[in-house]
């Protein structure tokens, strides 16, 4: 249940991880399961397509760092990216408030 | 470190992505990358290898549900238009091939040959879909106008065309792979 509706918004949440700096792959999935104490527990390879596809849109840039034992691709936010967050979470905000509104939450 | 376990999930991997045209080598070394990432914290928290190289291959998810999420990702516009094109060549060359005044069947083959290879070759990621798109009209065509439902003839000749669509699209889909190899194109 939970996974099925965090699909909807995995962009949203990605960029607001990588809005806190670049990660790699790995970093973001952690963050996001530490952000949600562990609600967010998507099949961790999925994240991987999403990340690319935000990179092909111009949102993400990726580079690979060599210096440690694994090389990482490290991704971070682009000006395109930063202002799209922007957007997306003005919209989350207003749909947030309308559900809340409707299902009787203050 | 044993890593029989994660090479042979990312074997199956690449097996699940190259059955979908999505073999991208870049995308295999971020996930080996990951899973030993994971499999070091798992140890560091205390897991056994073993333990910790299952449960990191449980939390990244079976090879056909990433490979079917590459997938979702990745069917843009461009493969849309591809496929599109594809359908219209086929029939094309269908339509061409069925005028009384056509009768040059090295060319239509030719036809076939190029236009599978070409599209694979402008980049779409499923060589035997191509195949099917451009190699099935004609002799659907043929069978239907003729009535010779009778065997061989029923199955050879469409066989014999799409065995020609379905070289030149794996032929243009490796000429594409071989492109981007030596180019280091992701």
């Amino acid at each position: 249940m939970i996974g099925e509706a965090l699909k909807g918004h995995l962009d949203l949440l990605l960029l607001s991880v990588l809005a806190e700096g670049p990660a790699h792959g790995y970093a973001v999935i952690e963050s996001l399961r530490q952000h949600s104490s562990g609600l967010f527990d998507l099949p961790e390879g999925t994240v991987y397509p999403a990340l690319h596809r935000l990179e092909e849109q111009g949102l993400l840039r990726s580079r690979w760092q060599e210096d440690s034992p694994h090389r990482k691709r490290v991704y971070h936010l682009t000006a395109k990216g930063e202002e799209t967050l922007a957007k997306r979470q003005a919209e989350w905000q207003r749909f947030s408030k309308a559900i809340n509104a409707t299902v009787g939450i203050k | 470190m044993n890593r029989t376990r994660i090479q042979s999930y990312l074997l199956a991997l690449r097996r699940e992505l190259w059955i979908r045209g999505l073999i991208d080598a870049e995308s295999l070394s971020e996930i080996k990358s990951h899973l030993l990432e994971a499999v070091e914290q798992n140890v560091k928290r205390g897991l056994s290898k073993d333990e910790a190289e299952l449960e990191a291959l449980a939390r990244f998810g079976n090879v056909k549900t990433i490979a079917s999420a590459f997938e979702r990702e990745r069917i843009d516009l461009v493969q849309k238009i591809l496929f599109a094109l594809a359908v219209l060549t086929g029939l094309f060359i269908a339509y061409v091939d069925s005028r009384p005044t056509w009768d040059d069947s090295g060319i239509t083959a030719g036809a076939i040959l190029l236009s599978s290879g070409l599209i694979t070759l402008l980049g779409f990621r499923r060589p035997w879909l191509i195949a099917l798109a451009i190699g099935l009209w004609m002799p659907l065509y043929e069978t239907v106008t003729s009535h010779n439902f009778k065997f061989p003839g029923v199955i050879l000749f469409p066989l014999v065309i799409l065995l020609i669509a379905i070289v030149g699209a794996y032929a243009g889909w490796a000429a594409r792979l071989g492109i981007r190899k030596t180019f280091h194109l992701a």
